[in-house]
Protein backbone atom coordinates (compact mmCIF):
# COMPACT_ATOMS: atom_id res chain seq x y z
CA UNK A 1 0.00 0.00 0.00
CA UNK A 2 1.32 3.37 -0.94
CA UNK A 3 1.34 5.74 2.01
CA UNK A 4 2.76 8.74 0.17
CA UNK A 5 -0.46 10.47 -0.80
CA UNK A 6 -1.92 10.22 2.71
CA UNK A 7 1.31 11.48 4.27
CA UNK A 8 1.32 14.39 1.91
CA UNK A 9 -2.31 15.10 2.70
CA UNK A 10 -1.50 14.99 6.41
CA UNK A 11 1.41 17.36 5.94
CA UNK A 12 -0.78 19.69 3.94
CA UNK A 13 -3.48 19.59 6.60
CA UNK A 14 -0.92 20.27 9.32
CA UNK A 15 0.45 23.18 7.34
CA UNK A 16 -3.01 24.62 6.90
CA UNK A 17 -3.74 24.28 10.62
CA UNK A 18 -0.43 25.91 11.45
CA UNK A 19 -1.13 28.83 9.11
CA UNK A 20 -4.58 29.31 10.58
CA UNK A 21 -3.17 29.22 14.09
CA UNK A 22 -0.53 31.78 13.14
CA UNK A 23 -3.17 34.00 11.62
CA UNK A 24 -5.31 33.86 14.75
CA UNK A 25 -2.29 34.52 16.97
CA UNK A 26 -1.15 37.47 14.90
CA UNK A 27 -4.68 38.88 14.87
CA UNK A 28 -4.84 38.55 18.65
CA UNK A 29 -1.43 40.14 19.02
CA UNK A 30 -2.22 42.95 16.63
CA UNK A 31 -5.43 44.00 18.39
CA UNK A 32 -6.15 47.63 17.78
CA UNK A 33 -3.84 50.56 17.91
CA UNK A 34 -5.09 54.08 18.46
CA UNK A 35 -3.03 57.09 17.57
CA UNK A 36 -4.60 59.22 20.28
CA UNK A 37 -6.78 59.07 23.35
CA UNK A 38 -9.55 60.77 21.40
CA UNK A 39 -9.38 58.11 18.68
CA UNK A 40 -9.79 55.43 21.31
CA UNK A 41 -12.73 57.20 22.92
CA UNK A 42 -14.38 57.68 19.53
CA UNK A 43 -13.99 53.97 18.83
CA UNK A 44 -15.40 53.15 22.26
CA UNK A 45 -18.32 55.51 21.69
CA UNK A 46 -19.04 53.71 18.42
CA UNK A 47 -19.39 50.44 20.32
CA UNK A 48 -21.90 51.84 22.80
CA UNK A 49 -25.58 51.97 21.88
CA UNK A 50 -28.19 53.54 24.12
CA UNK A 51 -30.54 50.83 25.41
CA UNK A 52 -33.91 50.93 23.59
CA UNK A 53 -35.61 51.12 26.98
CA UNK A 54 -34.67 54.82 27.17
CA UNK A 55 -36.86 55.63 24.16
CA UNK A 56 -39.68 53.56 25.65
CA UNK A 57 -39.42 55.35 29.00
CA UNK A 58 -39.27 58.69 27.27
CA UNK A 59 -42.40 57.94 25.32
CA UNK A 60 -44.20 56.76 28.45
CA UNK A 61 -43.15 59.88 30.38
CA UNK A 62 -44.34 62.18 27.61
CA UNK A 63 -47.66 60.36 27.32
CA UNK A 64 -48.18 60.49 31.06
CA UNK A 65 -47.55 64.22 31.03
CA UNK A 66 -49.91 64.70 28.09
CA UNK A 67 -52.66 62.82 29.93
CA UNK A 68 -52.11 64.94 33.03
CA UNK A 69 -52.17 68.04 30.87
CA UNK A 70 -55.38 67.06 29.08
CA UNK A 71 -57.03 66.32 32.43
CA UNK A 72 -56.63 69.96 33.45
CA UNK A 73 -59.40 72.49 33.02
CA UNK A 74 -58.99 75.25 30.41
CA UNK A 75 -58.01 77.86 33.00
CA UNK A 76 -55.36 75.54 34.54
CA UNK A 77 -53.84 74.99 31.10
CA UNK A 78 -54.03 78.70 30.32
CA UNK A 79 -52.29 79.77 33.52
CA UNK A 80 -50.00 76.75 33.61
CA UNK A 81 -51.33 75.42 36.92
CA UNK B 1 -39.74 56.66 8.85
CA UNK B 2 -37.94 54.16 11.04
CA UNK B 3 -36.11 55.53 14.05
CA UNK B 4 -35.09 54.72 17.56
CA UNK B 5 -38.20 56.30 19.00
CA UNK B 6 -40.49 55.08 16.26
CA UNK B 7 -39.09 51.62 16.86
CA UNK B 8 -41.28 51.69 19.93
CA UNK B 9 -43.94 54.16 18.91
CA UNK B 10 -44.70 56.59 16.16
CA UNK B 11 -43.04 59.95 15.69
CA UNK B 12 -46.37 61.82 15.83
CA UNK B 13 -47.05 60.16 19.17
CA UNK B 14 -43.82 61.57 20.54
CA UNK B 15 -44.48 64.94 18.97
CA UNK B 16 -48.01 65.10 20.30
CA UNK B 17 -46.81 63.98 23.67
CA UNK B 18 -44.55 67.01 24.09
CA UNK B 19 -46.22 69.53 26.32
CA UNK B 20 -45.89 72.56 24.06
CA UNK B 21 -46.11 70.64 20.81
CA UNK B 22 -43.69 73.01 19.08
CA UNK B 23 -42.25 72.03 15.74
CA UNK B 24 -38.58 71.22 15.80
CA UNK B 25 -36.57 73.10 13.23
CA UNK B 26 -34.94 70.82 10.70
CA UNK B 27 -36.64 67.62 11.76
CA UNK B 28 -38.77 65.81 14.25
CA UNK B 29 -38.34 65.02 17.92
CA UNK B 30 -37.47 61.55 16.84
CA UNK B 31 -34.69 62.92 14.63
CA UNK B 32 -33.36 64.87 17.58
CA UNK B 33 -33.27 61.73 19.69
CA UNK B 34 -31.69 59.67 16.94
CA UNK B 35 -28.99 62.20 16.19
CA UNK B 36 -27.93 62.88 19.75
CA UNK B 37 -29.01 60.02 22.03
CA UNK B 38 -25.90 57.91 21.54
CA UNK B 39 -23.63 60.89 22.29
CA UNK B 40 -25.60 61.93 25.35
CA UNK B 41 -25.75 58.34 26.64
CA UNK B 42 -22.05 57.77 26.04
CA UNK B 43 -21.04 60.96 27.85
CA UNK B 44 -23.29 60.05 30.76
CA UNK B 45 -22.13 56.42 30.84
CA UNK B 46 -18.45 57.21 30.87
CA UNK B 47 -18.91 60.11 33.29
CA UNK B 48 -20.98 58.34 35.95
CA UNK B 49 -19.83 54.81 35.14
CA UNK B 50 -23.17 53.20 35.91
CA UNK B 51 -25.34 52.08 32.94
CA UNK B 52 -28.59 52.40 34.92
CA UNK B 53 -27.73 55.90 36.05
CA UNK B 54 -26.65 56.79 32.51
CA UNK B 55 -30.04 55.57 31.29
CA UNK B 56 -31.83 57.77 33.82
CA UNK B 57 -29.71 60.76 32.88
CA UNK B 58 -30.31 60.28 29.14
CA UNK B 59 -34.04 59.97 29.74
CA UNK B 60 -34.10 63.12 31.88
CA UNK B 61 -31.96 65.10 29.43
CA UNK B 62 -34.29 64.39 26.51
CA UNK B 63 -37.38 64.97 28.59
CA UNK B 64 -35.96 68.34 29.53
CA UNK B 65 -35.04 68.99 25.91
CA UNK B 66 -38.57 68.21 24.74
CA UNK B 67 -39.95 70.66 27.31
CA UNK B 68 -37.39 73.41 27.08
CA UNK B 69 -36.16 73.47 23.56
CA UNK B 70 -37.63 76.95 23.24
CA UNK B 71 -34.87 78.05 25.65
CA UNK B 72 -32.32 76.97 23.07
CA UNK B 73 -31.38 80.25 21.44
CA UNK B 74 -29.10 78.87 18.77
CA UNK B 75 -26.02 80.60 20.26
CA UNK B 76 -24.39 77.20 20.47
CA UNK B 77 -25.06 73.96 18.64
CA UNK B 78 -27.91 71.76 19.76
CA UNK B 79 -25.34 69.12 20.68
CA UNK B 80 -23.60 71.60 22.99
CA UNK B 81 -26.91 72.53 24.58
CA UNK B 82 -27.74 68.86 25.21
CA UNK B 83 -24.25 68.23 26.58
CA UNK B 84 -24.65 71.15 28.99
CA UNK B 85 -27.83 69.61 30.35
CA UNK B 86 -26.14 66.18 30.49
CA UNK B 87 -23.14 67.53 32.39
CA UNK B 88 -25.43 69.23 34.91
CA UNK B 89 -27.39 66.01 35.40
CA UNK B 90 -24.19 64.03 35.83
CA UNK B 91 -22.93 66.53 38.39
CA UNK B 92 -26.18 66.34 40.30
CA UNK B 93 -26.04 62.56 40.17
CA UNK B 94 -22.52 62.53 41.46
CA UNK B 95 -23.07 65.03 44.25
CA UNK B 96 -20.54 67.75 44.74
CA UNK B 97 -18.58 66.68 41.69
CA UNK B 98 -17.42 70.12 40.74
CA UNK B 99 -16.05 71.03 44.15
CA UNK B 100 -14.19 67.77 44.50
CA UNK B 101 -12.74 67.48 41.08
CA UNK B 102 -12.17 70.79 39.38
CA UNK B 103 -8.47 71.28 38.70
CA UNK B 104 -7.09 74.76 39.17
CA UNK B 105 -4.33 76.08 36.96
CA UNK B 106 -1.90 76.01 39.92
CA UNK B 107 -1.99 72.27 40.41
CA UNK B 108 -2.35 70.95 36.88
CA UNK B 109 0.97 69.11 37.09
CA UNK B 110 -0.29 66.88 39.86
CA UNK B 111 -0.92 63.91 37.56
CA UNK B 112 2.03 64.18 35.25
CA UNK B 113 3.52 60.73 35.20
CA UNK B 114 7.23 60.26 34.60
CA UNK B 115 6.65 58.05 31.56
CA UNK B 116 3.60 59.84 30.23
CA UNK B 117 3.84 60.74 26.59
CA UNK B 118 0.84 62.04 24.71
CA UNK B 119 2.32 60.76 21.43
CA UNK B 120 2.39 57.13 22.57
CA UNK B 121 0.01 54.99 20.52
CA UNK B 122 -2.50 53.11 22.60
CA UNK B 123 -2.50 49.43 21.83
CA UNK B 124 -5.42 47.25 22.81
CA UNK B 125 -5.39 43.49 22.49
CA UNK B 126 -8.74 42.62 23.99
CA UNK B 127 -11.42 44.77 22.42
CA UNK B 128 -14.06 43.26 24.70
CA UNK B 129 -12.42 44.81 27.73
CA UNK B 130 -11.85 48.21 26.17
CA UNK B 131 -14.93 49.80 27.73
CA UNK B 132 -14.03 48.54 31.18
CA UNK B 133 -10.45 49.72 30.84
CA UNK B 134 -11.56 53.15 29.69
CA UNK B 135 -13.98 53.35 32.60
CA UNK B 136 -11.24 52.37 35.07
CA UNK B 137 -8.91 54.91 33.52
CA UNK B 138 -11.46 57.71 33.68
CA UNK B 139 -12.19 56.76 37.29
CA UNK B 140 -8.55 57.24 38.15
CA UNK B 141 -8.42 60.71 36.59
CA UNK B 142 -9.83 63.92 38.01
CA UNK B 143 -13.35 64.16 36.61
CA UNK B 144 -12.49 67.36 34.78
CA UNK B 145 -9.77 65.63 32.77
CA UNK B 146 -12.16 62.84 31.86
CA UNK B 147 -14.85 65.29 30.83
CA UNK B 148 -12.44 67.28 28.67
CA UNK B 149 -11.30 64.15 26.86
CA UNK B 150 -14.83 62.90 26.32
CA UNK B 151 -15.95 66.25 24.94
CA UNK B 152 -12.94 66.77 22.69
CA UNK B 153 -13.41 63.24 21.32
CA UNK B 154 -16.70 64.44 19.85
CA UNK B 155 -15.52 65.91 16.58
CA UNK B 156 -18.64 68.03 16.30
CA UNK B 157 -17.47 70.25 19.17
CA UNK B 158 -14.98 73.05 18.74
CA UNK B 159 -12.43 73.94 21.45
CA UNK B 160 -14.48 77.06 22.07
CA UNK B 161 -17.58 74.96 22.72
CA UNK B 162 -15.64 72.62 25.01
CA UNK B 163 -14.34 75.69 26.84
CA UNK B 164 -17.86 77.02 27.22
CA UNK B 165 -19.15 73.68 28.49
CA UNK B 166 -16.39 73.40 31.07
CA UNK B 167 -16.55 77.09 32.02
CA UNK B 168 -13.02 78.08 31.14
CA UNK B 169 -11.04 79.62 28.31
CA UNK B 170 -10.05 77.72 25.18
CA UNK B 171 -6.38 78.22 26.17
CA UNK B 172 -7.02 76.62 29.55
CA UNK B 173 -8.72 73.73 27.76
CA UNK B 174 -5.69 73.22 25.52
CA UNK B 175 -3.29 73.22 28.47
CA UNK B 176 -5.36 70.86 30.56
CA UNK B 177 -6.07 68.63 27.60
CA UNK B 178 -2.38 68.04 27.06
CA UNK B 179 -2.03 66.92 30.67
CA UNK B 180 -5.27 64.97 30.54
CA UNK B 181 -4.02 62.94 27.56
CA UNK B 182 -0.76 62.14 29.31
CA UNK B 183 -2.52 61.19 32.53
CA UNK B 184 -4.99 59.04 30.60
CA UNK B 185 -2.22 57.11 28.84
CA UNK B 186 -0.38 56.45 32.11
CA UNK B 187 -3.54 55.27 33.85
CA UNK B 188 -4.71 53.27 30.83
CA UNK B 189 -1.43 51.37 30.69
CA UNK B 190 -1.93 50.40 34.34
CA UNK B 191 -5.24 48.74 33.49
CA UNK B 192 -3.69 46.35 30.93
Amino acid sequence: MNTKPSRSRLQHQQQQEQTLEQQITSQKQAGLEFASVEDMLRYDAGQVTPPPVIAERLKASLERERQTESGKSWWQRLFGK
Amino acid sequence: MESVVTGVNSVPAIQNATSHGAELKGGTWSDLYEQHASHVYYLALRTVGDPTLAEDITHDVFLKAFHNLDQFRGESSLRTWLYRVTINHCRNAQGAWHQRNIIGTDNVDVLDGPTANSETPLRVLEIKELGQRIRKTLDALPAEYGLLLLLVADEQLSYQEVASLTEQTADAVRGKLYRARRAFIVEFQKTG
